[in-house]
């Protein structure tokens, strides 16, 4: 069948593509594009133009306020934080799940996505009932001194509730599709069972465990409802980035509110660009045939 | 292609000063379940020391839990395995010292064939470690022996498979093993590279003459390789013999089924005799069975007789294949609906006798038969 | 294949993994971590709400601001979703059933709300709409209400659950090709039936695991829609935001009682995708991040 070139070359979207006998491509693209742009392009590029309409000197003042500093550092140190300590547990877990059989296991591997379907500010009335010194975890480390609720350790704590499912969910399958016999030859070689992980599992698994530490981070990153109540949001101490910007707007200071969005948004850029080469990276890695 | 270097050529991989005897491995009473499946069921097998042996059966006869048994990758619940007379099943995976070829290599795909040849060396306890220059030169004899000089760089995404086959094995002999292993070792590759590298693993056992047992599931490749041949089904032993004893005297209906190339007749024997395709052949498992019977005639033992002789049966040829030396024709015979496979000489077709629709006699000039059930 | 099924079976028992010790140390490190993260929050939620007993449970639930806090919650989702649905069976046929250059980049750009933070997607609808936004003065001239209304939480919601449906359809349509579409347009079918009759059955249930993560985040969705909502009591508030306002005012019970409703809605979204990925794991491709 024979394609008139007309119809391979989509001038106005400035797609081109392959020929192809099935329908509808012109039409389809068309309201993809259309839609994505409403929804999606046209309101993010708002941020833009408006931080550029703020000028460099004004928008640097905003963004390198005192306040504001200090909450992009804790947003960003509290996700680091718990992105590390998720991927550290996520292989615990993703491990323990696929390797290991015990009573309930299917049970726990749906418990995993908990995360995902709990609406954060439940989560975050939660984490705050735990933590509270008065609540079940909190009354046993305020003896001893240790303060969780209304700190930034809270943060951290409600980040690696958030944060967990991304670093097992992309484990799990690259683990799940090792092949066994690469660690019984590792075995017959000679390998003990811990140099059999460390060089000949562990390598296989870095660019899944980079690629959900890189998810666990940018979702910390913007983290909003499972913080504000556990952080007590004390400014310049517990105070995160998303609540300042929530906070600019109801003192409808929106340059302010968008400077902070301006430096989010490109740093949020700048992890999805690292996110997707890991992902590449990961499909090329775990996609060659040996 | 896979040309080897000469047999005792200056490159053998023990030309460190101990060099070792090879192991004779004993398997006693060897059984193994998973669930309810029996794979191993009170196996015992002695593997002679040096020689290189064939595990043959169809898919779920035991032959590959029976190799990683031996390699000790498959814990058993009964039974000893015993390297020189030295019980193994108590020895660790490590100590066992195995050199374990699988099935599609199981090459690290993130180490470069160097890397993967070295590995064996590098995991080694400190002590007994070799210094990197010594792994190096253990390394690069390897790949010359194998055959892969100017790959050490490469990754086993970037060789083709005979290649990859190669470097497992080279990873498998870095580590000196006592005994080689290898699971389906051309399975994996297509039909010419297959050819080449049998041949050129039967002239590496030559040059190690290490104990070497291998799996597969293709007759022809255990018959031509092996000095001798484990035939398995279903978790037993049905036959073990030189390659030459396995085919002229298969033990069982199974083992004669199992090699192919054989027309298997129902017939009635009286007093350890039966006739078949105009022959009579004694039973000589069992002298003086009366009763039903199997028969077994291949192509080369059917002859074409002249219609003047009384034994012969009538049949009519269907198909000619006149490629070879000699020529294959499928027969129909009388009450038979499947057709049966003749070889004749070449002469006949050339003469002009041999052709499709022609109707000849034919006759048995041997079979073996069994006593059915 | 019968030697290798059964090697995978026996590799759990093989000599090669882990000792029993090793093994059970593991687990219970995994499963302590899991009790601590995922299940203790749940269980707090329903004991916090039942402290006071069933009464004060009950009575928070059919309190009228709560009733509004819940309809409005249904209408959001009833709006986002379908919307999603649609959109999402669109884009992933421009996208997986064609070849054309920048396809990547465009899946990108559907991912895109996965990296912004909550707050900034309500953010940009402000910068748009709200009364200093580019829109805000012609809004006003002409009546129209978006931010502090339904239509700025509905727009906020969609932002959010943009790439749910379609990143689920993707690659599962990339993976089942077009030859099916193509067999049925030879046969006379026209394009729509075809996409009906051929394409429809193959992603239902694909379709349905998205609509169902979709149906849960908008439900679900505090940052966004705090953002644009404007807290109006009995007007703007979802149910997340509602148990929000409950918390700050004290009325601990009522939050929590609303909250456990949330939860309970979490758990029952996540029996229903345990449902499907056990039952039609295969025909759902993988799933991945959410």
């Amino acid at each position: 069948m024979t394609v008139p070139p007309s119809s391979a070359w989509t001038p106005r979207f400035g797609f081109r593509r392959s020929p192809s006998v099935l329908p509808g491509f012109g039409l389809t693209m068309g309201l993809t594009l259309t839609w994505l742009s409403l929804i999606i392009l046209i309101p993010l590029a708002g941020v833009s133009i408006r931080s550029a309409g703020l000028g460099w000197e004004e928008f640097a003042m905003l963004a390198w306020d005192p306040r504001t500093v200090a909450a992009l550092k804790l947003s960003f140190g509290a996700a680091l934080a718990a992105a590390a300590i998720n991927t550290v547990f996520g292989l615990l877990v993703a491990w323990v799940l696929v390797r290991y059989d015990f009573p309930g296991r299917k049970l726990v591997d749906a418990a995993i996505d908990l995360p995902f379907a709990l609406p954060t500010a439940v989560a975050g009335l939660a984490l705050t009932a735990l933590c509270a010194p008065n609540g079940w975890i909190g009354s046993l480390l305020d003896p001893l001194g240790i303060k969780v609720a209304y700190t930034p350790a809270g943060v951290v704590i409600a980040l690696v509730f958030i944060g967990l499912p991304f670093v097992v969910r992309t484990v799990q399958p690259v683990l799940a599709d090792f092949d066994q016999d690469l660690e019984e030859a590792a075995a017959t070689l000679g390998a003990t069972r811990l140099q059999t992980i460390a060089r000949v599992i562990m390598p296989a698994l870095l660019p899944p465990l980079l690629t959900g530490f890189a998810l666990a981070f940018a979702r910390g990153v913007g983290e909003y409802g499972s913080i504000i109540f556990i952080a007590g949001n004390i400014p310049y101490r517990s105070e995160i980035a998303p609540l300042l910007i929530v906070i600019r707007l109801e003192e409808y200071n929106y340059a302010g509110a968008t400077a902070i969005a301006a430096v989010m948004l490109v740093i949020s850029f700048f992890l999805l660009l690292v996110i997707n080469l890991l992902q590449g990276w990961n499909r090329r890695r775990s996609g060659l045939a040996v | 292609m896979v040309s080897l270097p000469r047999a005792g050529g200056t490159n053998g991989i023990h030309d460190e000063p101990r060099h070792r005897q090879p192991v004779r491995i004993d398997v006693e009473e060897l059984g193994k379940s998973f669930g309810s499946f029996t794979a191993l069921n009170d196996v015992s097998l002695t593997v002679r020391p040096g020689e290189l042996l064939a595990l043959l059966g169809p898919s779920g006869s035991g032959k590959t839990t029976l190799l990683r048994a031996i390699a000790g990758l498959t814990a058993t619940e009964e039974g000893t395995i015993r390297f020189d007379g030295e019980d193994a099943t108590a020895l660790g995976l490590r100590e066992r010292r195995v050199g374990f070829v699988f099935q599609q290599y199981a090459l690290f795909r993130h180490m470069t064939v160097f890397d993967n040849v070295a590995f064996g060396l590098r995991v080694r306890p400190r002590e007994e470690r070799p210094r990197a220059g010594e792994i190096a030169r253990r390394v690069r004899r390897l790949l010359q022996l194998v055959q892969l000089e100017g790959l050490e760089h490469r990754f086993p995404s970037q060789i083709s498979g005979g290649q990859r086959q190669r470097v497992a094995l080279a990873r498998a002999l870095a580590i000196e093993p006592r005994v080689l292993l290898l699971d389906e070792p051309f399975g994996a590759l297509d039909a010419k590279v297959r050819k080449e590298l049998r041949r050129w693993l039967r002239e590496l056992h030559t040059e190690t003459g290490l104990t070497t047992i291998f799996v597969t599931h293709d007759q022809e490749e255990a018959l031509e390789l092996a000095d001798r041949v484990v035939v398995m089904r279903a978790g037993k032993i049905e036959q073990i013999g030189t390659p030459a004893e396995i085919y002229e005297e298969p033990a069982t209906p199974f083992v004669c089924e199992f090699l192919g190339g054989a027309a298997r007749f129902e017939v009635e024997a009286r007093e350890g005799e039966t006739d078949v395709l105009g022959g009579t052949f004694p039973i000589e498992s069992d002298a003086g069975y009366s009763g039903p019977a199997i028969a077994y005639v291949r192509a080369h033992e059917i002859e074409i007789v002249s219609r003047e002789m009384a034994e012969g049966v009538p049949a009519v040829i269907r198909t000619v294949r006149p490629f070879g030396p000699t020529i294959t024709v499928e027969l129909s015979i009388e009450g038979r609906a499947e057709r049966i496979e003749a070889d004749v000489p070449r002469e006949l077709y050339d003469g002009g006798e041999i052709k499709e629709g022609q109707g000849i006699f034919i006759r048995a000039t041997s079979a073996r038969i069994f006593p059915a059930g | 294949m019968t030697d290798v099924s059964l090697r995978t079976h026996a590799a759990f028992s093989s000599p090669v993994g882990e000792r029993i010790r090793t093994r059970a140390a593991l687990t219970v490190l995994a499963l302590v971590f899991l009790a601590l993260v995922l299940i203790l929050p749940l269980a707090a939620v329903f004991t916090e709400a039942l402290r006071k007993g069933a009464e004060p449970f009950f009575a928070a639930l059919v309190e009228p601001d709560a009733l509004e806090a819940v309809k409005l919650t249904l209408i959001v989702a009833a709006i986002a979703v379908p919307a999603n649905l649609l959109f999402g069976l669109v884009a992933s046929w421009a996208i997986a059933k064609f070849e054309f250059r920048g396809k990547s980049f465009l899946v990108t750009l559907i991912d895109l709300p996965f990296s912004v933070s909550p707050v900034i997607s309500g953010l940009v609808y402000i910068l748009l709409f709200g009364a200093q936004g580019f829109f805000g003065q012609w809004l006003a001239a002409h009546g129209i209400q978006i931010v502090f209304a339904v239509p700025g939480i509905v727009l906020a919601t969609i932002f959010v659950t943009f790439p749910f449906v379609a990143r689920q359809l993707i690659p599962l349509m990339e993976a089942q090709g077009t030859v099916d579409e193509e067999a049925a347009l030879s046969l006379g079918a026209t394009g729509f039936q075809t996409f009906r009759k051929v394409t429809l059955p193959n992603i239902k249930w694909a379709l349905l695991y998205g609509v169902l993560l979709s149906n849960a985040r908008a439900m679900g969705e505090f940052g966004a829609v705090s953002v644009v909502s404007g807290h109006i009591r009995g007007k703007t508030n979802t149910m997340p935001l509602h148990v929000e306002i409950l918390y700050n005012e004290y009325n601990f019970v009522a939050a929590f009682a609303v909250a456990s409703l949330l939860a309970f809605l979490a758990l029952v979204t996540l029996v229903l995708k345990s449902a499907l990925e056990w039952r039609y794991g295969g025909e759902l491709a993988a799933s991945g991040r959410h």
